[in-house]
C-alpha cells in the first residue's frame, strides 16, 4: 500500500466512513501491538542514572538516536518575552503541581488550569470564540475538527526544539497532523491511555470484566454506588461496547439501543461527572468509568481501589498538547510546549499523574516503578478490543444530542 | 411594641415560645453550620477542604499571595463597584422621569422592568453571549475597514472582558433599583418638594436637597442589592466575562473542578469577615439615625436584603 | 406600581429632561434586553450548525423537540413550588417569632438572617456538599447506628441547597408585613374568645398574606432558573431547565433548541407568576403585592 492509499483509508477512518476495525485489517495495524511496541518499555529496560544513555526502546522502522541529551535540563528560550501568564485547559489530575512549579521557576510564567470533562464541553467555548486560553490538551479524535475550523494552531516546530519526532511512535502522534498525512503538525502527544473502570474491592468482592456487566451490576446491586463520565464519547461508547456494538458506532439502531440503555441506568447512578475522584476517595461511589491516569492516582493512595480495561472492549486515546490559534500568551505556550517535551521533565510529571508516555527517550527515563506499574502498562492482550474515537463523534449531532437526552432523563 | 400587646402575647404560654425559640435555634444553625465548617477549615494546616489536619494561616499567606486568587476578587469588586454605580443613577433617573411621562410609555417601561427582573439569571447569560459575540462579530470587521481606510495602523478589536459583565448585570439590577425607588417615591411626602417650588427654588435645587434626602434609603439599599447581587454573580459572569478575567464566584467554581484547596476558604472567610465590620458599621450608624427618626434599625436592611434575587 | 403625578405642562424643555433621564435605561433594555431577546426567538426557529452553533433556517422542530425535556421542566416546577413551600413552611414561623417574640436581640437576629448572603453562594453550596457526603451526615447517622443513608446527589439534597439559600429571601418580605401588624388587632380578637389558632387563622395569616405573596415570588422565580445547585448537589441526576440549558450551550451545542427551551422557561415562569399574581389580587391584596 502506499502512502496514499494509506492516508484516505485514514482519512475515511477519521471521518468514520470505515471502522477502525476495516482499517486495522487493511493496513495491517493492530492497535495494541501498535501501541504496545512503541510505547511499553522493554522489560530489561535500564533505570537510567546520571550518566546512564538510555537506550531509544525499539519502534517500528527505524528510530534515530534522540538529537538532545535527554538527561538534560529544560532551559527557557533565550531573547524572547514569555510574560507571566499562561492558561491551559486540560482534564481533572492530569499534572504534576510540582511539574507547573518548576515551569513557574524557570520562567516567572505562572499556569492557570482550566479544568474540562469532556472534549465537547472545551469545543463549545472554542467555538464562541475569544476564550483566551492559550494551550489545549485535546484527544486524538479531535483534530479533523480544530485543524479544519483553525481552532488550535499549525505548530512553529523551530520554537519547541526539544520535540523530536523520531522518539513517537509515527501511528500515535498521527492524529495530530491535519489534512491527515499531510505535513502540518498541530500537536504533539502527552501521553495515551484507556478508558476502563475502577472498584472499590473493598466494597465489591466480585471483580468485574465486561461494560455488560458494570451496566447490569449498576442496575442491581449497585445501585446509587456507581458513577459515569459527563462524556459523550465514553459513556455512549462504553454502552454501546455493553450492547454488543463498536465504541464508536453512530448507527441510529444501535444508538437508539444505547440510549434505552443509559436511560435505564441513570436512576441507579450515583452521579454523571467526570471529575469522579472524589466520590471515589471519599467512598461515597464504589465503582467508576475511570482515565488510565485517574486509576494509577486512586489505587496508589488507596490500594483496594482496582483498574479493569473491560473485556469486551472500549476505549484506547491519546492527549496531545496543542497551542490555541490567537493564544494571548504564544511565547509562554510554546515555551511550555517545549519545557514538556523535555524527557525529563515529561518522565518525571508521568510519575505524577500515571498515564503511559510515547516519548521514547521519556519513557527510558522513568523509574522501574513507574514502568512496571500494571495499570499504565497493562498486558496488550488486553487492548485489543479497544478502539480509537473516530473524528465524526467530536461533531456528530446524533451522539450530542443523545447524550444530552439522557442527561435530562 | 405597645405593653399592652405584649401582654397579650405573653398570655400565649411560655410553651409556646419555647417552640418558636428552639424553632429559631435550629433554623439558625442551619444557617450557621455550614459557614462554620468554611471558616473553620480555612485554618487547615492540611491540603483538603474536607480533613482538618492542625491549625494554621498558611492558606490565608497562600490566598493573599496568589495572583490568579486576588485579581478575581479584584475583579468582582471592581463589577460589583461598577454594577452599583451604573444600575443605582440610571434606575433612580428613570423612575424620577417615569412619574412624568404619559401612562402608556409607563407602562412599556413596567413591563420591560417586570421582565428583566423575572428573566433568570441563566437566560440572560446565554441570550447576552448570544448578543454579544453577534455584536462583536459585526463590529469588529468595520472598525478594521475604518483604520486600514485611514491608515490608523492595527484596528481596536471590542471583545469581552469585566464591561460585558457589569452590562449585563446592571440590566438586573437597574430593574431592581428603579422599583424601589418608585416605591419610595409613591409613599413620598409630596408637600414638601412643593413648598419648595413655592419657595422659588429651582427643580435642580428641589431635586438636591428635598427629593434625593428622601429617595437616600431606597437608594442605597438598591446600590447594596446591586453590589451584592453582582459581586457573587457565578451564572451570568460565567457567559460573559472575558478571557483571563474571571470574577471571583468564577474562579471559585473553576476551583471546585480543579479539587478546592482551602485557600478558597481563607478567601471566603476574608470576605465574610469585611462584610460583618461593614455591616456592624452601617448597623451603628442606621441604629444612630433611626434612633433620631424613630425607626427601626433594622428596616433598611431588611428591605434591601428583601429584593436580592 | 406607583401611579405617577401628572407634569405640570408638555412645556418641551422639560420633556427633553424627561426623555434625557430615560435614554440610558431605554437603551439597556433595548440593547440587552430586547435585542437579545429577539435573537433568543430567531434562534430558536433555526437549525443546529453542522459542528454545534446557529445555522440560520425557519422551522418549529426546535419547539416540538421540547417534550424530550418534559422531565427538566417538571423537576424545576415542582422542585420551585416544593422548595417555595418549604421556605414558607421553615420560614413563616422564624419571621413571626422575630416581629413579635424576639425583643430586643431583633435586629441582631434579623442581621444574622442576612449574614449568610454576603458569603459566597457557590462556598456555601460547597460546604453542603461536604455537609451532605459520606463524610458527613451520613457517617455520623451511621455512628449512631441509623444504617447508611444516601443524601448527596439526591433531590432531597437539591432540596436542602435550595431552602438554604433561599430562606432569608422569604423571611424578609413575612418579617416585614407582620411586623407591620397591628397588635391591636390580635388583641381584640382574643378579648372575643377567638381561641390562638383562630386567631392567626383570621388575622394574623391573611394580614401577613402580602409578604407572603412577595416572598413566594422572590423565592419561586429564582428556583426556576437555578442550575448551580442542582449541579453541585444532584450530581448532573437532578435536572433542572438551567442544567439543560447549560449543556445545550456549553456541551452539546445546539443553540436553537437550547434557545427554544430558553423562550418557553420564560413563558413559563412568566404564566405562573401573572396566574400567581392574579390569585393574589382576586383575594384582595394586589396593591401590596407586586414582584418585589
Amino acid at each position: 500500500m502506499d502512502r496514499n492509499e494509506f492516508r484516505d483509508l485514514y482519512h475515511d477512518l477519521r471521518r468514520g466512513r470505515i471502522t477502525r476495525r476495516h482499517f486495522m485489517a487493511v493496513t495491517g495495524l493492530g492497535v495494541a501491538s501498535a501501541v504496545v511496541a512503541a510505547c511499553a518499555p522493554a522489560a530489561s529496560s535500564p533505570t537510567p542514572g546520571p550518566t546512564a544513555e538510555p537506550t531509544p526502546p525499539p519502534s517500528e522502522g527505524a528510530t534515530p538516536a534522540p538529537t538532545i541529551d535527554v538527561n538534560a535540563d529544560w532551559t527557557p528560550p533565550e531573547g524572547v518575552d514569555l510574560g507571566d501568564t499562561l492558561i491551559m485547559t486540560t482534564w481533572p489530575n492530569y499534572h504534576d503541581q510540582k511539574t507547573l512549579d518548576r515551569f513557574k521557576e524557570l520562567t516567572g510564567v505562572t499556569v492557570q488550569l482550566n479544568i474540562k470533562g469532556s472534549n465537547e464541553e472545551m469545543l463549545a467555548e472554542l467555538l464562541v470564540g475569544g476564550t483566551g486560553w492559550d494551550v489545549l490538551v485535546p484527544t486524538n479524535y479531535t483534530f479533523e475538527t480544530y485543524g479544519s475550523k483553525g481552532i488550535v494552531e499549525k505548530l512553529d516546530l523551530t520554537k519547541i526544539p526539544r520535540f523530536d519526532a523520531s522518539r513517537y511512535d509515527q501511528r500515535l502522534l498521527s492524529p495530530a497532523f491535519y489534512p491527515a498525512g499531510s505535513k502540518d503538525q498541530y500537536g504533539f502527544n502527552k501521553d495515551w491511555g484507556t478508558t476502563g473502570f475502577t472498584i472499590n474491592t473493598k466494597q465489591i468482592s466480585t471483580l468485574l470484566t465486561t461494560w455488560k456487566e458494570f451496566f447490569e451490576r449498576t442496575q442491581a446491586d449497585l445501585s446509587g454506588k456507581v458513577m459515569i463520565h459527563d462524556y459523550q464519547l465514553t459513556s455512549i461508547g462504553s454502552a454501546l461496547v455493553a450492547l454488543g456494538y463498536s465504541f464508536n458506532s453512530v448507527d441510529d439502531a444501535e444508538l437508539a439501543k444505547a440510549e434505552e440503555l443509559l436511560v435505564a441506568v441513570k436512576p441507579h447512578l450515583f452521579a454523571i461527572t467526570s471529575d469522579y475522584q472524589p466520590a471515589m476517595r471519599s467512598g461515597d461511589a464504589w465503582m467508576t468509568m475511570t482515565w488510565t491516569n485517574d486509576a494509577v492516582q486512586l489505587h496508589r493512595d488507596i490500594p483496594e481501589i482496582e483498574y479493569v480495561i473491560a473485556a469486551d472492549g472500549g476505549e484506547i486515546w491519546s492527549d496531545f498538547f496543542a497551542v490555541v490559534t490567537g493564544a494571548p500568551h504564544r511565547e509562554a505556550a510554546y515555551a511550555f510546549l517545549d519545557f514538556m517535551a523535555t524527557p525529563k521533565v515529561a518522565a518525571q510529571d508521568a510519575i505524577f499523574h500515571g498515564a503511559p508516555l510515547i516519548d521514547s527517550a521519556a519513557i527510558a527515563l522513568l523509574p522501574a516503578e513507574a514502568t512496571g506499574n500494571k495499570i499504565t502498562y497493562p498486558d496488550p492482550a488486553s487492548l485489543t478490543k479497544l478502539e480509537f474515537g473516530t473524528a465524526e463523534l467530536l461533531t456528530s449531532q446524533a451522539r450530542a444530542d443523545l447524550w444530552a437526552r439522557v442527561k435530562s432523563a | 411594641m405597645t405593653a399592652a400587646s405584649r401582654a397579650a402575647l405573653d398570655r400565649a404560654g411560655p410553651w409556646v415560645d419555647r417552640v418558636f425559640r428552639a424553632h429559631a435555634t435550629l433554623i439558625y444553625l442551619f444557617l450557621y453550620v455550614p459557614i462554620g465548617l468554611v471558616v473553620l477549615f480555612s485554618f487547615n494546616a492540611g491540603g483538603h477542604t474536607g480533613e482538618l489536619r492542625g491549625v494554621s494561616l498558611r492558606w490565608y499567606d497562600y490566598a493573599l499571595n496568589d495572583r490568579f486568587a486576588m485579581g478575581a476578587l479584584q475583579n468582582s469588586f471592581v463589577v460589583g463597584f461598577w454594577t452599583a454605580l451604573i444600575a443605582t443613577s440610571l434606575g433612580t433617573l428613570a423612575a424620577l422621569a417615569l412619574q412624568r411621562v404619559p401612562p402608556r410609555v409607563r407602562a412599556i417601561f413596567d413591563a420591560l422592568t417586570y421582565i428583566a427582573i423575572i428573566i433568570p439569571g441563566i437566560v440572560i447569560g446565554i441570550a447576552t453571549l448570544i448578543f454579544f459575540v453577534n455584536l462583536f462579530g459585526w463590529v469588529n470587521p468595520w472598525l478594521d475597514y475604518v483604520w486600514t481606510a485611514a491608515g490608523l495602523g492595527a484596528p481596536p478589536v471590542i471583545g469581552k472582558g469585566l464591561h460585558t459583565v457589569v452590562a449585563a448585570h446592571v440590566l438586573f439590577t437597574m430593574a431592581i433599583v428603579m422599583v424601589l425607588v418608585r416605591t419610595r417615591l409613591a409613599g413620598m411626602d409630596r408637600s414638601l418638594t412643593e413648598a419648595s417650588f413655592d419657595l422659588f427654588a429651582t427643580p435642580l435645587r428641589t431635586f438636591v436637597q428635598v427629593t434625593l434626602p428622601q429617595l437616600r434609603p431606597a437608594i442605597v439599599a438598591g446600590a447594596l442589592l446591586a453590589f451584592t447581587f453582582s459581586f457573587d454573580d457565578f451564572v451570568i459572569a460565567t457567559f460573559v466575562a472575558g478571557p483571563g478575567q474571571p470574577t471571583l464566584p468564577m474562579y471559585i467554581f473553576s476551583s471546585i473542578r480543579r479539587g478546592i484547596t482551602p485557600e478558597i476558604n481563607a478567601i471566603a472567610s476574608m470576605v465574610l469577615a469585611v462584610t460583618i465590620t461593614a455591616l456592624v458599621t452601617v448597623g451603628l450608624v442606621y441604629r444612630r439615625q433611626a434612633r433620631q427618626a424613630g425607626e427601626t434599625a433594622a428596616e433598611p436592611l431588611a428591605l434591601g436584603i428583601a429584593e436580592d434575587a | 406600581m406607583t401611579s405617577g403625578n401628572e407634569s405640570a405642562g408638555g412645556r418641551g424643555r422639560s420633556r427633553a429632561v424627561t426623555a434625557l433621564l430615560l435614554a440610558p435605561t431605554s437603551a439597556w433594555y433595548l440593547l440587552l434586553l430586547i435585542v437579545p431577546l429577539i435573537i433568543l426567538l430567531v434562534f430558536s426557529l433555526g437549525a443546529r450548525a453542522p459542528e454545534g452553533g446557529y445555522a440560520p433556517a425557519l422551522q418549529l422542530d426546535n419547539y416540538l423537540e421540547l417534550p424530550t425535556r418534559a422531565t427538566a421542566f417538571f423537576n424545576t416546577l415542582w422542585m420551585a413550588a416544593g422548595g417555595t413551600m418549604l421556605c414558607l413552611l421553615v420560614g413563616y414561623p422564624l419571621a413571626y417569632y422575630l416581629a413579635t417574640r424576639a425583643g430586643t436581640k431583633r435586629t441582631l437576629l434579623l442581621v444574622l438572617v442576612v449574614v449568610p448572603f454576603w458569603t459566597s453562594f457557590l462556598i456555601r453550596t460547597y460546604a453542603w456538599m461536604t455537609i451532605l457526603g459520606n463524610q458527613g451526615i451520613p457517617a455520623i447517622a451511621e455512628g449512631l447506628g441509623f444504617g447508611h443513608i444516601a443524601l448527596i446527589n439526591t433531590p432531597l439534597a437539591v432540596m436542602i441547597g435550595i431552602v438554604y439559600n433561599y430562606l432569608p429571601l422569604m423571611v424578609f418580605p413575612l418579617y416585614v408585613s407582620l411586623e407591620r401588624l397591628d397588635k391591636r388587632l390580635l388583641e381584640a380578637s382574643k378579648d372575643l374568645g377567638a381561641g390562638r389558632l383562630a386567631t392567626f387563622r383570621q388575622v394574623t395569616l391573611p394580614l401577613s398574606a402580602a409578604g407572603l405573596l412577595s416572598g413566594a415570588m422572590l423565592v419561586f422565580i429564582p428556583i426556576m432558573g437555578e442550575y448551580v445547585i442542582p449541579a453541585l448537589l444532584g450530581g448532573g441526576k437532578v435536572f433542572f431547565v438551567g442544567n439543560a440549558l447549560v449543556d445545550l450551550f456549553l456541551q452539546s451545542r445546539n443553540w436553537p433548541f437550547g434557545s427554544a427551551a430558553a423562550i418557553v422557561l420564560i413563558l413559563v415562569i412568566l404564566f405562573a407568576v401573572t396566574l400567581y399574581l392574579r390569585l393574589g389580587s382576586r383575594a384582595g391584596i394586589q396593591r401590596e403585592v407586586s414582584i418585589l
